[in-house]
């Protein structure tokens, strides 16, 4: 706690004598001199994930005979019966929901230290 | 709602985002400036100067913002290292003589008034005492944060203090209603 009196009238004269001095400019100047932005994080992780996931789709394909997997998960699905498969869409879009959720909280408190 | 200043800090360390920066400065050029004319003896050209030097080292030295003292005391060491640096490129760190003083006032200082005899009064006192006034009473800083600021002991730092408030006293007693 600061020990000078906010009484003092020495301490109100030299606030009350201080002008607010008028950017004119100054902010602008600054900012003309600031090096060039680096690249946006967001957009560099962006990138990443978008090649990540570009390339195990790739490995995917090739490491399961063309994608035949995917043509016999459709079979299995197809004889499911309905309630089935709203189930596991429910399901599956909760699951997305939570993933968002904890990803909010984590830039959150991310942002916040 | 208006951003506070950690809000500003963490955009800029986050995202690099000079809008925010420029919103800092906006915010704190005037207090900045301020504290480096009074330093600089009202020398209005090199004030700013230093001032603009303040917010590029501020910029290129957020990282090191940790947010445990006021975003503005941290602009407040760093522009008082801006200022002893060049007074020491300039050897002029101690001891400006009177007369020598006398030349570089500001012409309005010799306006009659309360305000510019107590401006006077301040641009006279050493260095020493005139920043730690400077801060603790015109800019609102405790004698913790000051002395954070000047790089000295706290005990120092309320010294100077008193002798500054005294002498300034002195000044605007004869304001006084007696």
């Amino acid at each position: 706690m600061n020990e000078i009196s906010h009484e003092d009238p020495v301490d109100q004269q030299l606030r009350e004598a201080a002008p607010y001095i008028d950017d004119n400019g100054f902010t602008a100047g600054v900012l003309r001199q600031l090096p060039a932005p680096r690249r946006s994080p967001r957009s560099l992780r962006g990138a990443i994930l978008l090649a990540a996931t570009l390339l195990a789709s790739a490995l995917a394909y090739l490491a399961s005979d063309g994608g035949r997997f995917v043509v016999v998960a459709m079979e299995r699905l197809a004889t499911l019966p309905a309630l089935w498969l709203f189930a596991l869409a429910f399901g599956s879009g909760i699951l997305v929901m939570i993933a968002g959720v904890i990803a909010a909280i984590a830039k959150a408190s991310e942002l916040q230290s | 709602m208006e951003l506070t200043d950690a809000d500003l800090v963490a955009r800029v360390l986050v995202d690099d985002d000079q809008h925010a920066f420029g919103e800092l400065v906006r915010r704190h050029q005037s207090s900045v400036r301020g504290l480096l004319r009074h330093l600089t003896r009202t020398d209005l050209a090199l004030a700013d100067d230093l001032s603009q030097e303040t917010f590029l080292r501020a910029y290129k030295n957020i990282r090191s913002f940790r947010g445990e003292a006021r975003f503005s005391t941290w602009l407040y060491r760093i522009a008082y290292n801006c200022f002893r640096e060049d007074t020491r490129r300039r050897k002029e760190f101690v001891g400006i003589d009177e007369q020598q003083l006398q030349a570089e006032q500001d012409p309005q200082v010799s306006d009659p008034g309360l305000k510019h005899d107590l401006m006077h009064a301040l641009s006279l006192l050493p260095l020493h005492e005139r920043s730690a006034v400077l801060l603790c009473c015109q800019n609102g800083l405790s004698h913790d944060e000051a002395a954070r600021v000047l790089d000295i002991p706290l005990g120092t730092v309320k010294t100077n203090v008193l002798r500054g408030r005294e002498k300034l006293k002195r000044t605007l007693a004869a304001w006084g209603p007696d």
